[in-house]
């Protein structure tokens, strides 16, 4: 075993395929959700002879957070990875956003990764932090709120960078349009635009996001850290 | 104009510089503290802006260089980041007002009559929209944020 691996949104299509990636490669996967479909995403594991230990926690609060590191300790293994995958939308254009939906995704893009965080890169004696951000963190219209949360996620990739080296890696992955169940919940007309302006001219799958974890949880990265990496077929290129 | 800024000196120069009269200007803290204090800094700047945007006036954030590469700690770099990406946001939704939204980046040992020259330039009609400018030197070399 190469340690423990905590996933947090376990149950999304991305953070599934982050499961499995990190479970095929080695670690013991920590899935943490909120949801009962968890369950389903651990067996899934187990039945191909991965390791893994369903945790059901909200993590904005500080009881959710304690469960989590009491399953990573549960494992016997030593924390190597952390995914702080878990992310929400609720997308208006800025006139019109309520404080309400602002907060929500504050709190669960950006809140809960840094708490989570703080009170676990102290036990990592070793390994690599991976923050999922997204593309809009480089503008996105209608997402004030998501944009301002991803942003906020790459500001504590580059800080927990500098403040964890060299024991530990800190890096971001930046998805753009990714073939999951938020996507496929896009009219077709919306998302046959979207897909026209993308260079590659596909969505991109989830395992290819769990791919890029994977190398920067793998000892074949161990001389990057603080970088935010884009994944989303060359859109922040084209028009 | 409304300048949010809780540094003296540079509130005085900002103060002075003959702005125009409707627009937003947020100069982030320099010490959030934890999470409650990176929250209330990230949700003011979000009523503050949402305020300008449905006048629709012009908006600066000013961030400081070292925090957009995270080298004074978490929350000050969450802050500067999530700015810059909301005012990239911002500057997207008030582009067909032609509304400019822009970031400024300083250093601790930069002019605020400096400071408060590019303020003024970048909330002007003809200003560029959704631009990072890095006032000094430090960022040579460095990350493009």
């Amino acid at each position: 075993m190469r340690g423990a691996a905590i996933v947090t949104g376990a149950a999304g299509g991305i953070g599934k395929a982050i499961c499995r990636r990190l479970g095929e490669d080695g670690f013991h996967v920590v899935a943490v959700d909120l949801v009962a479909e968890l369950d389903s995403v651990v067996a899934d594991l187990e039945a191909d002879g991965l390791a893994a230990t369903p945790v059901v926690a909200d993590l904005i609060s500080v009881d959710g957070r304690a469960l989590v590191a009491d399953s990573v300790a549960g494992t016997g293994l030593p924390l190597t990875a952390l995914i702080n995958n878990a992310g929400i939308t609720r997308d208006a254009r800025l006139v019109n956003l309520s404080e309400d939906d602002f907060a929500a995704v504050i709190e669960v893009n950006l809140a809960a990764p840094y708490e989570l965080s703080r009170m676990l890169v102290p036990t990592m004696a070793a390994g690599s932090i991976v923050n999922i951000s997204s593309r809009s963190y480089l503008g996105s219209f209608g997402q004030f709120n998501y944009a301002m949360s991803k942003g906020g996620l790459v500001g504590l990739t580059r800080a927990l960078a500098l403040q964890a080296a060299p024991a530990v890696r800190v890096n971001a992955v930046a998805p753009g349009l990714i073939a999951t169940e938020m996507s496929m919940a896009i009219p077709e007309e919306q998302l046959s635009k979207m897909i026209g302006s993308i260079p590659l001219g596909r969505m991109g799958d989830p395992s290819e996001v769990a791919d890029l974890v994977g190398f920067l949880c793998s000892e074949k990265s161990s001389y990057l850290t603080g970088e935010v990496i884009v994944i989303g077929g060359g859109r922040s290129l084209a028009q | 104009m409304l300048i949010r800024c809780h540094r003296q000196e540079l509130a005085a120069a900002l103060a002075s510089a003959g702005m125009p009269d409707a627009g937003l200007v947020f100069v982030a803290s320099d010490q959030p503290g934890g999470w409650a204090g990176v929250g209330e800094e990230l949700a003011e700047a979000f009523r503050l802006t949402k305020e300008a945007a449905a006048l629709p006036a012009p908006v600066v954030y000013v961030v400081s260089n070292d925090d957009l590469l995270g080298r004074r700690g978490p929350e000050q770099a969450m802050v500067a980041c999530g700015l810059l990406s909301a005012a990239r946001t911002a500057a997207l939704e008030l582009a067909k007002a032609r509304v400019p939204v822009n970031t400024l980046a300083i250093e601790s040992g930069t002019d605020p009559t400096v400071l408060a020259g590019w303020t003024r330039a970048l909330l002007e009609p003809d200003a560029p929209t959704g631009e990072l400018v890095r006032l000094g030197t430090g960022h040579l070399g460095k990350a493009l944020p």
